[in-house]
C-alpha cells in the first residue's frame, strides 16, 4: 500500500524509542518474575535458603489439596466481588453520567475520597460497625430489633462486603467514563425508532458501555484475588485467601520457595481466567 | 471595603471562615505562607543538624517500644550517636530480612529469643562474653543469669534476655471465672462456640494446643505426634469465632464480652488493657496436665550483629536497654506492658504498676510453663495449621 510505513527492529529510531520501555519492563517486571521462578526450585532448611535445584516445592503444591482449596475460594470470592460491584456500579455510574449531571463534581469528589482513604481504616471501621456490640446492632436495637440482629461479622459475607466496599469505586469510574462517552444522538435515534426506555437502554446504552464494564471487571478481579486485609479483619481469618496464604508462607514459615511458587500459581491462574474471559467476550463480539 | 486574605475565595468559603472565627485570628496570606515556609525550613534544618551533629550512626532492629525516645534519647545524647530503627512486625520476618542482607546494615537486634538464638548457627550474631556483662547480670533475676540455656548455641551466649511474659488463656473475669481456665478445655466446649478467639500469630496458638494434646512441641516429633496436633487444631477451629492478627481486635472483644477467651496470647495482650484500668482482663496459665506444663514463657533478647562496625557502641546500647531505668520504661509502654529481666526494676514499680504487670502472678506462671525455644518441627506444625484452616472453610 502506498504511504505505508514499514517498521522493523532494524529501524534505529524505533529501537531507541522502544529501549526505555523495554529496559523498564525487563528490570522491573521480567527480572523479578524470573527470580521468583528460579526461587521455586530451591529449598529452605533451618529457615535458610539452600540452592538445591529440585522440584520439591512444586511436588508439594500439586500433592496438597489445601493450596487448591484456598485458591478456589479466592477465585470464587473475586468473581462474586466482580458481579456485585458491576451490578451496583452500573446504576450509580449511569445516574452520575445522566441524571445527576448537576452534582457530578460533588459526587465524583465523594467517590474520590473513597480512593484516598486508607483501606485499613475503612476495613476496621466496618468491624466497629458490624460487631456484635457495634454501631449497626446499637441502631437496630434502638428501633426495636432484637439484640445482635447483625451477626455476620467474621464470615465470608463480611469479607465480600469489605471487598465490594473497597473496590466499588474502580467499577464506578470505569463504567462512568464509558457511559459519559456515549453519543446521546444514538439513544435519541433509538427513541425515534420507537424503542422504549428499557429497550433503548438494553440495546444501545448497555452494549456501548461494555468496554467500561469489561475494564472494571478485570481491574476488580485482579485486585480481588490479591486482597488479604478483608478476609483477615472482616472474615475473621477463618477462610483465608491466597494473598494471606502467601504472606504466611513467606513471613511465618519463612519458606520463600513455596511462597514464590504459590505466587506464580495465583498469577498464572488469574491471568488465564482473564485471557479466557477476553477470548469468550471476543468470540461473542465476533458472532454479533 | 478592606481586602482580607480570604476575600478572593468564593462567598461560601468566606462565610465559613467568618463563622469559624478565622477572619479575626490575625491570619493573612503572607503570614500563612511565611509560617508554612518557616515550619518546613525548621524541619529541614532540624533533620540536617541532627544528622550533622552526631559523630556516628547505628541501626537498631527491634520491636516497637525498644525505640521509645525516653530510652533512646539519653543514650544518643550521652554517646553522640544517631540511631536509625528497623522495626520488625514479626520475628521470622526480621530474621529473614537479616539473612537476606540486612545484617550488613544492622548493628543490634532485639527480637524473640528463639530467633536471637538462631542467629548463632546462622552466623549472624556475635558471641557474647558473659564476663563483659557481669555488671548487667548482677541485678538480673536468677532465672536469666548465665548460663541461660535457651540463649546458648553450641555453648556460646548469643544474646541477653530483656523482656518476658507468659502465654496462656486471656480472659475477662466479668464473664468467665479464672478457675474454669485451669485447663484449655473451655476452648473445645460446644457451649463456647464462636466465643473463642485465636491469635493468628504464627506458632503461638499452635504450641499451647499441642501441650493440651499432651505433646511437647519443643521435642522432636514423629508422625503420630503431629497427627495429634492436627486433631486438636481441627477441634479448636470448630469452636473458634475468629482468628485475629491484630492485638486491639482481641482486646476489644474481651473488653466488650463478645469473646470469652483468647488463645495464643498472654500477658502481652492483657497488660496494656490493664494499664488502662481494666483489671478484669487477665492472662492466666493453666495447671499442669499429665506432668506437662501448659503455659509458655516467652522471652525477648538482644544480640549484637557480627558484621557491626561499632561493636563497643552496640554493647553499650545493649547494656543501656537492660538497665534499671530503661527496663522500667520498656515494661510499661502504651502498646504493651511486660515484666523485664532486671530485678532492680521492681524497686521502681508503684503498687498499681505491679498490679498491671501481674507481678504477684508471674512466678506462678513461670513455674507452670515451658520455656519457649526453637521447636524442631515448627514448619510441620505451621503446614498442618494451614491445611486444617483450609479444611475448616
Amino acid at each position: 500500500m502506498d504511504g505505508e510505513i514499514t517498521r522493523s527492529w532494524r529501524d534505529p529510531e524505533l529501537f531507541v524509542k522502544a529501549l526505555p520501555s523495554v529496559l523498564l519492563q525487563t528490570t522491573c517486571f521480567l527480572a523479578p518474575l524470573l527470580m521468583t521462578f528460579i526461587l521455586t526450585f530451591q529449598r529452605t532448611r533451618d529457615f535458610q535458603l539452600r540452592w538445591t535445584w529440585d522440584l520439591a516445592t512444586w511436588t508439594e503444591i500439586f500433592s496438597k489439596p489445601h493450596y487448591w482449596t484456598i485458591l478456589g475460594h479466592t477465585l470464587f470470592m473475586a468473581i462474586a466481588c466482580v458481579i456485585v460491584c458491576i451490578v451496583l456500579a452500573l446504576p450509580i455510574a449511569y445516574g452520575l453520567a445522566t441524571r445527576f449531571k448537576a452534582y457530578e463534581n460533588e459526587i465524583k469528589t465523594l467517590i474520590t475520597f473513597a480512593f484516598i482513604t486508607d483501606a485499613t481504616l475503612k476495613t476496621f471501621g466496618w468491624v466497629l460497625f458490624l460487631d456484635k456490640k457495634g454501631g449497626a446492632n446499637f441502631l437496630l436495637s434502638y428501633i426495636g430489633f432484637p439484640p445482635e440482629t447483625v451477626a455476620f461479622l467474621f464470615t465470608d459475607w463480611a469479607t465480600l462486603l469489605g471487598m465490594v466496599y473497597n473496590l466499588l469505586p474502580f467499577a464506578i469510574f470505569t463504567i462512568y467514563l464509558s457511559i459519559d462517552n456515549i453519543d446521546r444522538s444514538l439513544i435519541l435515534a433509538a427513541y425515534d425508532a420507537g424503542a422504549s426506555k428499557f429497550r433503548a437502554h438494553w440495546e444501545v446504552t448497555l452494549p456501548l458501555c461494555k468496554p467500561g464494564i469489561w475494564a472494571g471487571s478485570v481491574l476488580i478481579f485482579l485486585l480481588g484475588v490479591g486482597v488479604f486485609l478483608e478476609p483477615k479483619v472482616l472474615g475473621g481469618g477463618k477462610s483465608p485467601m491466597s494473598a494471606e496464604l502467601i504472606r504466611q508462607t513467606f513471613e511465618t514459615r519463612v519458606n520463600w520457595p513455596l511462597g514464590a511458587a504459590l505466587t506464580l500459581v495465583l498469577m498464572i491462574v488469574a491471568v488465564f481466567i482473564v485471557l479466557l474471559f477476553t477470548r469468550v467476550a471476543g468470540m461473542k463480539r465476533a458472532a454479533t | 471595603m478592606s481586602k482580607t486574605w480570604y476575600s478572593d475565595l468564593p462567598q461560601y468559603y468566606q462565610k465559613q471562615i467568618k463563622a469559624m472565627g478565622l477572619d479575626e485570628a490575625g491570619l493573612n496570606r503572607r503570614r500563612l505562607l511565611k509560617g508554612v515556609a518557616g515550619a518546613a525550613g525548621v524541619a529541614m534544618l532540624g533533620a540536617h543538624s541532627q544528622q550533622a551533629s552526631a559523630a556516628s550512626q547505628m541501626t537498631y532492629m527491634c520491636w516497637e517500644g525498644y525505640n521509645d525516645p525516653r530510652i533512646i534519647d539519653p543514650f544518643k545524647a550521652a554517646n553522640d550517636v544517631d540511631i536509625g530503627f528497623d522495626l520488625i512486625v514479626d520475628s521470622p520476618g526480621g530474621f529473614a530480612k537479616l539473612q537476606a542482607g540486612a545484617s550488613r546494615e544492622v548493628d543490634i537486634v532485639s527480637s524473640d529469643m528463639p530467633w536471637i538464638t538462631r542467629m548463632g548457627p546462622a552466623g549472624l550474631a556475635m558471641e557474647l562474653n558473659a564476663d563483659d556483662y557481669a555488671d548487667v547480670y548482677a541485678t538480673f533475676y536468677d532465672q536469666f543469669k548465665p548460663p541461660f540455656e535457651p540463649l546458648l548455641s553450641d555453648g556460646k551466649t548469643i544474646g541477653v534476655a530483656t523482656r518476658w511474659g507468659w502465654v496462656g488463656p486471656c480472659v475477662n473475669t466479668d464473664v468467665t471465672k479464672p478457675e474454669v481456665w485451669k485447663t484449655y478445655d473451655p476452648v473445645f466446649d460446644p457451649a463456647n462456640k464462636d466465643k473463642i478467639c485465636v491469635m493468628d500469630w504464627g506458632d503461638w496458638p499452635i504450641l499451647p494446643m499441642a501441650l493440651h494434646a499432651g505433646i511437647d512441641p519443643y521435642a522432636e516429633l514423629d508422625a503420630a505426634a503431629l497427627e495429634e496436633i492436627r486433631k486438636v487444631l481441627r477441634a479448636m477451629f470448630k469452636n473458634t469465632r475468629t482468628l485475629v492478627g491484630d492485638l486491639t481486635q482481641a482486646q476489644k472483644g474481651l473488653l466488650d464480652g463478645s469473646l470469652l477467651g483468647c488463645i495464643g496470647a498472654g500477658s502481652y495482650l492483657t497488660s496494656a488493657v490493664r494499664k488502662q484500668g481494666h483489671k478484669n482482663i487477665v492472662g492466666l496459665v493453666p495447671d499442669q496436665k499429665n506432668g506437662l506444663k501448659q503455659g509458655i514463657i516467652w522471652v525477648e533478647a538482644t544480640a549484637i550483629l557480627k558484621e557491626t562496625d561499632q561493636p563497643d557502641l552496640a554493647q553499650k546500647l545493649l547494656k543501656h536497654v537492660v538497665s534499671k531505668e530503661s527496663g522500667h520504661i520498656l515494661s510499661l509502654l502504651d502498646s504493651t506492658c511486660n515484666v523485664v529481666t532486671n530485678k532492680a526494676v521492681e524497686e521502681l514499680y508503684t503498687p498499681d504498676e505491679k498490679d498491671i504487670l501481674q507481678v504477684d502472678y508471674m512466678w506462678h506462671a513461670w513455674d507452670n510453663s515451658q520455656m519457649h525455644r526453637i521447636a524442631p518441627n515448627i514448619d510441620d506444625m505451621l503446614a498442618i495449621w494451614q491445611e486444617e484452616l483450609a479444611a475448616a472453610q
